[in-house]
């Protein structure tokens, strides 16, 4: 069986990474999943949170927030809202974002600015937890 | 001499014309570069995104969905057809909008009740335009439906998929299309039709050899109605975050070809209108000298 799969991560902005990859790991809605090679067809949904795949033998670190991920046997399509690396993180202004949530949750809201206010603060929490762990 | 002076008048004019529409053109050309950048980086996912979501549908087993329900109960002249209508906020940008505004008409005049027509307009023109037309069938713009298309944001068209699937959820619309503009290449749009709601689902796919062939099904974590519940807001967004783009680059591409020719139009007629003034100009000293050597004849007789 061949040893790696081909990955692909594209954000809305950008094609974050596309390549061979040996192992990925990523945060589903229900806990980690790891992905091989040779994985069964697989749909699933990725709520904000850290995702770590291996090339040539590393490890690589990224923040992801709000997408989905397509899994065929020899493939991997990862479709996101952003995704970034721990060093392209802007700390200052994750900072402010959660800040800003943080102030605004202590507001009267409606049901829906509510929901979107925890989505900003959900989204500020992980690029600050995945930046302060891998990048030092 | 009046001529002279009407002519005078009307160069200066231009002038001012020229002035205005070179300006509008270096602006645009410079809006143009940032918005064909933001294209180029979001091409890859608004294809990718269709693309991908196509091969889930083929791989998704029968599920009891909320966004695949295409409520055949309801009649076809009795189904409630929203369109979400991407123009421009400004005109002067040639056939842009008015190419998008005569594809919506011709759009609505295929559905077959006008009166469950519900058009939600993006950008000023469009709003303007359908919101001024007063017909006997009240086509219904929704006025509250306010939202630029300067500068598309993610955060934006997360909020109008939001509105358009709450809407059709509440069975306020059965059906939702995308209108936009596509751009071919930077001489070429197409204006679109996208179907949004309800997601249609095919269970066989033509094989090689012509033969309907199942398609093998793919695990769904946890499950086919949770991921489904999750991937269509997150797709509707998708789309129409690219459909955003697409159409703010191809607005920018119109308005600076439209005001190329402008100045260019401007600068042939100032050419034309001199060649008159010189002309008449010459003309009146000429006459002039004529006079003058007539008087000093009859003076010397």
């Amino acid at each position: 069986m061949a040893k790696t799969f081909h990955l692909e991560i594209i954000a809305a902005d950008r094609v974050f990474f596309e390549g061979e990859c040996e192992h990925l790991v990523i945060t589903a809605i229900d806990g980690l999943l790891g992905i091989l090679p040779g994985h069964e067809p697989l749909v699933t949904c990725l709520p904000t949170g850290e995702l770590k795949y291996m090339t040539g033998g590393e490890w690589s670190y990224a923040a992801i927030s709000e997408g989905f991920i397509e899994v065929m046997p020899d493939r991997a399509v990862i479709l996101a809202d952003s995704c970034e690396l721990p060093e392209e993180i802007d700390i200052k202004r994750a900072e402010e974002a959660k800040e800003r949530a943080e102030e605004q949750l202590r507001q009267k809201q409606s049901i829906m600015e509510y929901y979107h206010t925890q989505a900003a603060l959900n989204r500020a929490m992980n690029r600050l937890k995945v930046s302060q762990k891998h990048f030092k | 001499m009046a001529n002279m002076r009407e002519i005078r008048e009307r160069v200066a004019s231009i002038q001012q014309i020229l002035k205005i529409t070179n300006a509008m053109y270096l602006m645009s050309s410079s809006k143009l570069k940032k918005a064909r950048k933001a294209l180029e980086a979001t091409d890859p996912y608004f294809y990718k995104l269709q693309e991908t979501v196509v091969s889930i549908l083929e791989h998704t087993p029968h599920t009891a969905q909320l966004y695949f329900d295409r409520r055949e109960s309801i009649p076809e002249d009795k189904r409630k057809k929203g369109y979400l209508v991407i123009t421009a906020d400004k005109g002067l940008c040639g056939s842009y909008n008015h190419n998008i505004l005569k594809y919506t008409e011709q759009e609505l005049k295929k559905a077959p009740d006008i009166d469950n027509c519900y058009l939600f307009v993006m950008g000023q023109v469009g709003r303007m335009y359908f919101q001024k037309q007063k017909r006997s069938n009240e086509r219904f713009v929704d006025g509250e439906f306010l939202y630029t298309t300067q500068n598309p944001t993610l955060y934006r068209a997360r909020d109008i998929a939001e509105k358009m699937l709450e809407k059709f959820r509440s069975e306020e619309l059965d059906e939702i299309y995308l209108i936009y503009t596509d751009m071919i290449n930077s001489s070429n749009f197409e204006t679109k039709t996208v179907q949004l709601l309800p997601f249609t689902r095919r269970h066989f796919a033509v094989a090689p050899d012509g033969s309907l062939k199942k398609l093998p099904k793919a695990s769904f974590v946890p499950s086919p109605e949770e991921v489904m519940s999750y991937l269509i807001p997150q797709y509707t967004k998708g789309i129409i975050y690219g459909a955003m783009v697409e159409a703010f680059c191809c607005e920018q591409q119109a308005r600076m070809t439209a005001m190329d020719a402008a100045t260019n139009s401007a600068r042939d007629m100032i050419k034309e209108l001199s060649l008159l003034y010189n002309r008449a100009r010459q003309a009146a000293i000429t006459q002039e000298i004529t006079e003058v050597c007539g008087g000093a004849s009859s003076i010397e007789d």
